[in-house]
């Protein structure tokens, strides 16, 4: 293993540790203790938080604005795929040549999805209004990380910058909004806990 | 010049530290800052700008929280916009939080991360609260309740003349002399609450509902000493009053020795007692909670009362109160009631867990300086109702009622706005 391997193998430990200490607080505080009596089940709602209200037939944020929904999604589909392939390239598992192609297909679509998004914060006035400098790094750092999954696919001679790249992701990622990677789980939980128990969802 | 001293900042900075759950955590490190929750808050659509998306909200408690519970706002609070707790930011929350939110949860329910949006808001208005900056307005409605026992301050005397000559009207309509409006009754299986818009305003609505339970043959009350279902200080914000209010109701419950409360048709109401109230007295109630809209569709289903929908040949439609739908799970049960007391039900679009907020909930009725606000908002309702092209909205929500009213003389609808029960006791077959 090279030098930007061990550093980047450093990141993610700082990266999971820091994530997993956010999951165990949650984990510790638990359930907030509810005293009014459920009319409905949360075991019931959380299958429809986790799916059904994320359909995009179900969400304004999704249906009204369609573009941007499939943007986002390809930005996500992008950046799961391409620390999946972050693993792969650490443990020195090479990637079939057929599926070069496609993967890099996918990494650059995240990419431009990730390009346009931040696009869209810099330049209308509302989005600018609610985003701090966090917004803008978290949008930006991602989507070179996408970039740099697919160059590296072809140019080999790339990866040191690509491990430096993604050392610097992974140490980021506790430290601004890239953390929902967890907390959106917490709250699609939280959510589905709420309106289960008070028979709201699954909707009938 | 402010008051605002650091013992209160720490008051109110106590509710993002040292009170801070699970749930609370969760939804401060959720929002990824889209904006696509804009077109789901009726402010936003009603009066596009910054200013309104629900995710500024959320960003405003949310920016306090990582200044002084992350270690990232500590060190470096202008990389996460984390932000002081400072006479600005004090002046933003009360405008944006108190005048620019009814906490229809709407936005919520769209979010596409999940943040519970109006729980957040709620969490700012405690901050405020504990900071005794709750808009005037809103707190005198609040020590309406606390000093007379009704948000609305009616006097007992005003109350029982009421409840009286209602008795009377109730008798002629029913004519039957033994129908009564019973006050004060021990041991009987419902204590029946009021939204003191009732008798202050709406009487009509209580001798619907009385009409109802005698036509039930229900075993039921009224009391003079607690009846007000409402709870403003869930608006306010302020824990230890909403618990007051809160231990009120259940202590009157124990006096009368009542088997079950019924709550009058109140989102906010039915909200802050049934689901919030056992938090606020942080004890489980030792007796059953439903609401007369649950209660008189059991009535119709177990044959207790029997209805004539050719009693009401209008058009009808439904408006939703968010409290009693979205964040209180009673969806159908209304519908199902209205299919069986009127001959044309409509649906406004969208409706259910999905309707437009009417702009009166969040307090916003008592809150006179957001009036302007409040009836810009009031315009999208508006359009909906004109939409269905129904003469009469019926609501389970006396707040909604009020909203709706002035809603209808704002924007010229000429349609007749009514609780359930009156649609309910006019379609009702009394047997002679």
């Amino acid at each position: 293993m090279d030098w930007y391997h061990w550093m980047a193998i450093a990141a993610l430990l700082f990266c999971l540790t820091s994530l997993s200490l956010h999951l165990l607080r949650l984990w510790r505080l638990g359930n907030h203790h509810d005293f009014s009596t459920p009319t409905g089940k949360p075991s019931a709602a959380m299958p429809y938080a986790f799916v059904g209200a994320m359909s995009p037939t179900r969400k304004e944020s999704a249906y009204l604005h369609l573009p941007t929904y499939v943007g986002g999604l390809l930005y996500h589909i992008a950046t799961f795929l391409g620390i999946a392939l972050f693993f792969l390239f650490l443990v020195g598992i090479e990637i079939f040549q057929w599926l070069m192609w496609p993967l890099a297909l996918i990494m650059i679509m995240g990419a431009v999805s990730g390009a346009a998004i931040l696009v869209k914060r810099m330049v209308k006035p509302q989005m600018r209004a609610l985003s701090n400098p966090d917004d803008y790094i978290s949008n930006l750092i991602v989507t070179l990380f996408q970039l740099a999954t697919a160059a590296v696919l072809f140019w080999p001679q790339l990866f040191p910058v690509y491990f430096v790249l993604t050392a610097l992701l992974l140490l980021y990622i506790p430290l601004g909004k890239l953390k929902h990677a967890i907390y959106f789980f917490a709250a699609r939980y939280q959510l589905g806990y709420f309106f289960g128990r008070r028979n709201v969802w699954p909707p009938r | 010049m402010k008051t605002y001293t650091d013992e209160k900042k720490a008051a109110a900075l106590a509710v993002l530290t040292t009170q801070a759950d699970a749930k609370l955590i969760t939804h401060m490190n959720s929002c990824v800052h889209c904006g696509l929750c804009a077109d789901s808050c009726i402010y936003y659509r009603a009066m596009p700008g910054e200013k309104y998306v629900p995710a500024k909200k959320v960003d405003l408690v949310a920016s306090i929280y990582r200044r002084y519970a992350t270690t990232t706002g500590k060190l470096f609070p202008k990389l996460t916009g984390a932000r002081n707790l400072d006479d600005a930011t004090i002046d933003e929350m009360i405008d944006l939080l108190y005048g620019a939110c009814t906490m229809c949860g709407r936005c919520t329910i769209h979010c596409s991360i999940g943040v519970d949006i109006s729980y957040v808001v709620r969490k700012g208005r405690e901050m405020l609260a504990n900071m005794d900056l709750v808009p005037a307005t809103l707190q005198k409605t609040v020590d309406a309740a606390l000093e007379t026992g009704n948000n609305m301050g009616i006097s007992d005397q005003d109350y029982t003349d009421t409840l009286e000559w209602l008795e009377e009207d109730l008798q002629m309509e029913m004519e039957n002399d033994n129908a009564k409006i019973p006050l004060n009754a021990t041991g009987k299986e419902i204590l029946y609450t009021l939204n003191p818009r009732e008798p202050k305003f709406f009487p009509l609505s209580i001798t619907a509902m009385a009409k109802v339970f005698e036509a039930a043959g229900e075993s039921w009350t009224l009391s003079t000493r607690m009846y007000d279902v409402t709870n403003y200080a869930y608006y306010s914000g302020h824990l230890e009053q909403a618990a007051i209010i809160t231990q009120r109701l259940v202590d009157e419950v124990h006096q009368l020795q009542a088997g079950k409360v019924v709550l009058a048709e109140c989102g906010h109401g039915s909200r802050a007692f049934r689901w919030e109230g056992p938090n606020y007295i942080q004890q489980a109630f030792p007796f059953e909670t439903i609401t007369s809209i649950e209660l008189m569709l059991q009535y119709i289903r177990e044959g207790r009362i029997r209805l004539d929908p050719s009693k009401n040949k209008e058009v009808v439609t439904l408006h939703d109160p968010c409290n009693l739908v979205r964040s209180g799970g009673v969806v159908q049960q209304q519908r199902e009631i209205l299919k069986a007391s009127v001959l044309r039900f409509v649906e406004m679009n969208p409706h259910g867990i999905d309707n437009l907020c009417c702009g009166g909930g969040g307090g916003q009725l008592a809150m006179s300086e957001y009036n302007d606000r409040r009836m810009s908002i009031a315009r999208i309702k508006a359009e909906q109702i004109k939409a269905t092209g129904a003469t009469v909205v019926v609501t389970p929500c006396h707040n909604c009622v009020d909203q709706l009213t002035q809603i209808n003389v704002t924007f010229k609808l000429g349609v007749q706005i009514k609780t359930l029960a009156e649609i309910v006791a006019d379609a009702i077959v009394l047997d002679k």
